[in-house]
């Protein structure tokens, strides 16, 4: 857990206006939070126990691995908080603060798919891969989990240390589009 | 042909997506045993025409050992397992 005080504030800013064709924004503040779960645990039990202890931040927990997730959310949470929360977990779940370690990104608009495609492998056609539905993956080089956040909206987590190359990758692969 | 695993895990991913530890290798020799048996263990590998058993990292993925069979004349990969199944008696 982070012992120092986190001022979550993007280094990027949105690089397109909003309705374009393609449009590539930080997420600023929020958390993201590894879960790891022991054998026999499941995600039906983890969002479970998370909306009855912290149901205020939400149960958006995206599979990483067997047993492990990403536990992501808009609002704020202080270490205290945190270790309340930890606290009202059994010992089936032990959580990471990733906050400060990964960076989210939402790249959006009807081209997003288009510029995906060019990093990854994985089908995101809107038949195959519901709305909600991630993936633990690489774009280009880099490792990123792709979650699918509404029709045509893609969420990115990766470590923060290559988001600054992740960025400049997706906007290489936009460039087309802008 | 492109390479296509199928994690157990992630679905279908490219070859890219993994790291390649070589073939399954023969169960450990006790301790004592000969030089020459570890000699062979440690460093001696066969170079099979058809299917080889491998290890593989999925390192972009869940990052889960694999244990999967590959044909060496036409890269087709078929049974893949996760590594920590052989423990539960797959045989290694
Ligand atoms: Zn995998």
């Amino acid at each position: 857990m982070r012992d120092y005080p986190l001022e979550n504030r993007s280094a990027f800013s949105p690089s397109v206006a909003a309705g374009a064709a393609i449009n590539l924004a930080p997420v600023t503040g929020g958390f993201v939070i590894h879960v790891l779960g022991d054998a026999k645990s499941d995600e039906a039990a983890l969002k479970q126990v998370l909306a009855k202890i912290a149901p205020e931040l939400g149960a958006d927990v995206r599979k990483s691995a067997p047993n492990q997730w990403f536990w992501v959310g808009d609002a704020d949470v202080s270490s205290e908080r945190l270790t309340e929360i930890q606290a009202g977990l059994s010992n089936q779940f032990a959580l990471a603060d990733q906050t400060h370690g990964r960076v989210r990104m939402i790249l959006s608009g009807p081209s997003s798919r288009t510029v995906l495609a060019k990093g990854t492998m994985v089908d995101l056609s809107a038949d195959q891969y519901a709305i909600g539905q991630s993936a633990m993956t690489q774009i280009g080089h880099i490792g990123a989990m792709i979650t699918r956040v509404e029709d045509d909206s893609f969420e990115l987590i990766v470590l923060r240390s290559f988001a600054g190359s992740l960025w400049d990758e997706l906007h290489h692969m936009m460039a087309e589009f802008r | 042909m492109s390479s296509l695993v199928k994690c157990p895990h992630c679905g279908l991913r490219p070859r890219e997506e993994f790291t390649i530890r070589g073939e399954v290798a023969t169960p450990r020799p006790s301790a004592g045993a000969d030089e020459a048996v570890w000699f062979d263990h440690v460093y001696l590998r066969d170079n099979p025409r058809g299917e080889h058993r491998e290890y593989w990292h999925h390192s972009g993925g869940c990052r889960r050992w694999l244990v999967l069979s590959r044909n060496t004349l036409t890269h087709e990969t078929s049974e893949v397992v996760d590594a920590s199944t052989l423990k539960l008696g797959g045989g290694a």
